[in-house]
């Protein structure tokens, strides 16, 4: 009998730890899955208007095959058209849409296979923080009427206006929206970001009400130029491509102004410090230490984090972040999630070890706007910005607009 | 008094005590039926009572939004919290008597740690695998979670005969998963955080008919086989020895009250997430204006307060603060948590 039951608590305490491993080799092969996808070869790039066929394109009944969009960086996404103004946006291999024109037909067979979405697009429920900005490049910001967030949220001059107005309504945020607000007002379409994937009862229960959800994978893009180039992933639903890729190719000249840029080999560390006083960082295979590489700087943490899994950030004791980036020529406050700092003071205040790191005593400090994480439409522009930074004891007078040094 | 007299102030007193229960029923089914109107009536979206009536009873105007707001989101959430207000309820009442405890709700034996767990686990692997995971997976690995930590406690009070010894083993197997949990969560990206902290906070947003249809048949088949046990019960409610001595098997009767008690609460946690304070304010409050704790009057009693309880907790949720929802273990604990202190207050007294 004791046999019997020390066997069964062993056997429990063997799920519970099963369950631990399990939760980690998850997290190694997802990542992998990810990193495969990430080097995944991309759809060889149809220029849009040509004929040649590509049998990535999903055959469509009653749809004749035209041109798939050419996409420069952006993996998590694909865009095929159709004669008539037709088009299918391929959402990794998660969601397939069919964009419909106004006023046209939908082809027959198309409602099981695709969530079908009819132009003209309106009341748009708009809870992927990330977009706002591309809707906003886009000027296509009439089309949203509900917001994830309030208006004392938005960094983005235009969106705040919007809601203050009341042309942008807050629904409520992802996780629990107001479905009644939503669906009152005929909602046609709910943007969402990858945190509905971990609510899957809110995305069963819009569809459920008849409200298509699209998914924004952009933050998913090992490229910092691929998550700026999801506004041509947005344009097809309005029918502007041309402009999206106008917007696009600034963005492109940003980045390539700096191609020919000899490094700089000054250091950067990019962090923040939580409520319990630890350091978070981002991981070098994040998008942040690839913007810092592109500008000509390099990331503090050559081979920080497990690159395999989906976490971009890292949070490692002072003492940790002390030894690695005492001697870093620059630090670069996330405030993201903290509040912004006023003055190097603020920083000596959350730890007064800082005080004896290069970058204070030579006054290379400087703080993130909150803008920054809502500008994903302007990536160019940021490394551009942090260029700026490193560059800024060369007698450069031109501000950047992202970042803001500390005194 | 001569044994006349006192066989009519018996009576006398057994029919005051009848018209009591019975009006404490009434009054809680006016309260419910009252609750059912208000959360009908009340939301983001005005509908005038017109609308409502010609929604409810002529089915009119079926592609209009007033009908879809009434039919897809209203009504299935009011059953929903009625149904797991009750079973929560239930299953604290089932819970305190197994126990001899008042305060042995659904959640501090970790049951709702459990599936908490299983819930990260799961999320968290699926997520990294496939990148999405369905509702359903979610609400299996819950019911999963809750029935491991029940079958562990199970298998203890096979060795643990002192109940209090029992209740503190319970209290450490919760210990146990959140110690995974968050051994788990160290490892995970913030975004699992984020959720997996807004699904332990319990809400009843996002229902569907399927959840209410899927609830209705585990609550009420739970609630059923309760009250069917509710003699034996009674019997246990005077202690072991005299249960033993009407005939009451208690091995199987412990066995069937842990299990129901774990059925209900895993029910709950898999469809809104853990619900804090009801399952042990409920039970607390109707034994105490009922004035008995005979299962035969407590349980249908106790099942209706808990629909009521919650009904009202998840009314205050959505409308408080709209469009922002409040979640319902928020609301439950502003109202469950000083009825736990009063218990604690009053533990000198019989319950």
């Amino acid at each position: 009998m004791r046999i019997k039951f020390a066997a069964l608590i062993l056997a429990f305490l063997t799920v519970l730890l099963a369950g631990c491993s399990a939760a980690e080799a998850g997290t190694v092969e997802a990542g992998t899955a990810e990193s495969e996808s990430s080097g995944a070869a991309v759809p060889v790039p149809v220029e849009s208007g040509e004929t040649a066929a590509d049998p990535e394109a999903p055959a469509v009944d009653g749809l004749v095959y035209v041109s798939t969009m050419k996409l420069d960086y952006a993996e998590c996404f694909d865009v095929y058209f159709y004669e008539g103004g037709y088009a299918v946006v391929e959402i990794s291999d998660m969601r397939s849409y069919l964009i419909v024109p106004e006023g046209a037909e939908v082809p027959a067979g198309a409602e099981g296979r695709f969530i079908v979405l009819q132009r003209p697009l309106k009341n748009i429920y708009l809870a992927a923080t990330a977009a706002m900005c591309q809707f906003d490049a886009l000027d296509t910001l009439s089309s949203i009427r509900f917001s994830g967030l309030e208006a004392d949220g938005w960094y983005l001059e235009n969106a705040a206006r919007a809601m203050e107005e009341g042309d942008i309504l807050y629904a409520g945020k992802y996780s629990a929206p107001d479905y009644e607000l939503i669906l009152s007002e005929g909602c046609g379409l709910a943007v969402e970001s990858t945190m509905i994937l971990h609510s899957p009862k809110v995305q069963e229960k819009l569809e459920e009400l008849g409200i298509p959800v699209w998914i924004d994978l952009s933050s998913y893009e090992p490229e910092p130029l691929g998550r700026t180039e999801w506004i041509k992933a947005y344009a097809v639903l309005f029918g502007k491509e041309e402009t999206a890729e106008e917007i696009f190719s600034v963005q492109k000249q940003y980045a390539a102004e700096l191609e020919g840029f000899v490094n700089t080999e000054k250091t950067v560390a990019f962090f923040y410090i939580n409520s319990n006083g630890a350091v978070v960082t981002k991981k070098s295979g994040d998008y942040i230490p690839k913007m810092i590489e592109m500008a000509g700087g390099r990331y503090i943490f050559s081979d920080l984090g497990d690159s395999e899994t989906a976490s971009s950030s890292v949070t490692m004791d002072m003492e940790t972040f002390y030894a690695s980036a005492r001697d870093a020529d620059f630090l670069i406050y996330n405030a993201s999630i903290d509040e912004p700092l006023e003055s190097v003071d603020g920083l000596l205040a959350k730890n007064e070890l800082f005080a004896d790191f290069k970058a204070v005593r030579e006054g290379h400090v400087w703080c993130t706007t909150k803008y920054l994480y809502q500008a994903s439409d302007v990536n160019g522009e940021i490394v551009h910005d942090i260029h700026l930074m490193l560059t800024s004891d060369d007698g450069t007078e031109v501000q950047p607009t992202f970042l803001y040094k500390l005194y | 008094m001569n044994a006349e007299s006192k066989t009519s102030a018996w009576m006398t007193d057994r029919l005051k005590a009848r018209s009591r229960y019975l009006l404490i029923l009434l009054l809680l089914a006016a309260a419910f039926f009252a609750l059912a109107v208000v959360n009908i009536y009340s939301g983001s979206v005005t509908i005038t009572p017109e609308e409502v009536f010609g929604v409810l009873f002529r089915r009119m105007g079926e592609e209009t939004a007033q009908y879809r707001i009434i039919w897809q989101i209203r009504l299935p959430r009011i059953f929903l919290s009625a149904l797991l207000g009750g079973a929560l309820a239930l299953s604290g009442f089932l819970l305190q008597t197994f126990f001899r405890n008042p305060i042995a709700g659904p959640y501090v034996l970790g049951i709702s740690s459990g599936a908490k767990m299983v819930v990260a686990l799961v999320m968290i692997n699926f997520l990294e695998r496939y990148r999405e995971v369905s509702s359903s997976v979610l609400i299996l690995a819950a019911l999963f979670g809750s029935l491991l930590v029940t079958g562990f406690i199970l298998l203890l009070s096979r060795r643990l005969r002192q109940m209090p010894i029992l209740l503190i083993a319970g209290i450490m197997v919760g210990y146990i998963c959140t110690a995974v949990t968050d051994f788990i969560v160290t490892f995970a990206d913030d975004s699992d955080i984020v959720n997996l902290h807004n699904w332990s906070l319990g809400s009843f947003s996002s229902v569907g008919w399927s959840n209410v249809h899927t609830a209705f048949w585990i609550v009420s088949a739970a609630f059923l086989l309760t009250f069917l046990l509710s003699k034996p019960i009674g019997a246990f409610q005077m202690g072991e020895a005299y249960a033993q001595s009407v005939g009451v098997n208690i091995r199987l009767l412990r066995i069937a009250v842990i299990l129901l008690s774990s059925i209900l609460t895993a029910c709950v946690t898999a469809f809104a997430g853990p619900i804090s304070f009801v399952g042990i304010a409920v039970p607390f409050l109707i034994k105490k204006i009922l004035r008995t704790a005979k299962p035969i009057i407590v349980i249908p009693t106790l099942f209706l307060g808990g629909a009521v309880f919650c009904m009202l907790c998840d009314l205050i949720a959505r409308t408080a603060f709209a469009p922002t929802e409040l979640n319902v273990s928020t609301v439950t604990a502003v109202f469950g948590a000083p009825i736990v202190i009063l218990i604690m207050l009053k533990k000198h007294q019989e319950y």
